[in-house]
């Protein structure tokens, strides 16, 4: 079995693996008009950035807060108050704990 | 530098770099592009990155802080390439000749195949420097 009829389309994993490899194969043939006469190792080689100078890799490199910037900036407010919780003091941690287990607990006993 | 594309006779690709001018020849590069004169009909067209470029069109008198860049812009053009000079501060220096702040003119810093010079110099005079750079390039006999 190659395929599998949804109620949305089809799934057919030899047909996508046939749409690849012609993609790639696109690819290869518009990547033979290209300039083989730049200079390696030179600016010709570089990232154009207006001019100026290519940082580091790792000042580049995007770290995984970076993608959830503009949830943490939204919530900023909220993320304040949270941080400021964490102390790193067991005691503390400890404290809210057994605070979060006495909210749970009057919440389950108010329920029944 | 041992050929010319084909496509370069019909698509000329030019990449404008500033290097400190008071923007009097910058205007007039964009005048060259508008309906009036329409250099896109002729497949000359600004692009915006020099690695896609086939001529640099340089204007201004090369400020220190913009030697390095000016450089690196030209390293970073293919070849074959041409230096299109446009406008009297990046040709001699102009009012700002032998200033402190300045390295100028552009070809003590790269090496320049066509001068437009003027203050500001025309659109016609721009357009006409473009296509002499090209021709300089053909004449030179890097075009196959």
């Amino acid at each position: 079995m190659t395929g599998i009829t949804t109620g949305f389309g089809a799934w057919n994993p030899i047909a996508w693996l046939l749409l690849f490899l012609g993609v790639v194969a696109g690819a290869l043939f518009l990547r033979r008009f290209g300039n083989k006469q730049y200079k390696k190792n030179t600016g010709q080689t570089k990232v154009f950035l207006s001019g100026n100078e290519e940082p580091e890799a790792s000042a580049l490199h995007v770290r995984g807060a970076h993608l959830y910037w503009g949830f943490v900036d939204g919530l900023s407010a909220y993320y304040r108050r949270v941080r400021a919780l964490h102390t790193g003091l067991l005691s503390d941690y400890v404290a809210l704990f057994v605070g979060t287990l006495g909210v749970v607990l009057i919440v389950l006993v108010l329920s029944r | 530098m041992s050929q010319l594309p084909r496509s370069f006779k019909r698509a000329l690709w030019v990449f404008h770099i500033a290097t400190g001018s008071c923007n009097g020849c910058d205007i007039e590069i964009v005048a060259a592009l508008t309906p009036r004169y329409d250099t896109e009909r002729f497949g000359i067209m600004l692009t915006g990155t020099p690695r896609h470029a086939d001529v640099l069109l340089v204007t201004g008198p090369v400020t220190r802080p913009m030697l390095p860049r000016l450089k690196r812009v030209y390293e970073q053009t293919p070849d074959p390439k041409a230096v299109v000079v446009v406008g009297g501060c990046g040709s001699t220096g102009g009012v700002f000749y032998e200033s402190y702040n300045v390295v100028g003119p552009i070809d003590n810093v790269i090496p320049v195949d066509v001068y437009v010079p003027g203050c500001p110099p025309r659109p016609e005079a721009i357009i006409d420097g473009v296509v002499k750079a090209v021709a300089k390039l053909e004449s030179a006999g890097v075009s196959k």
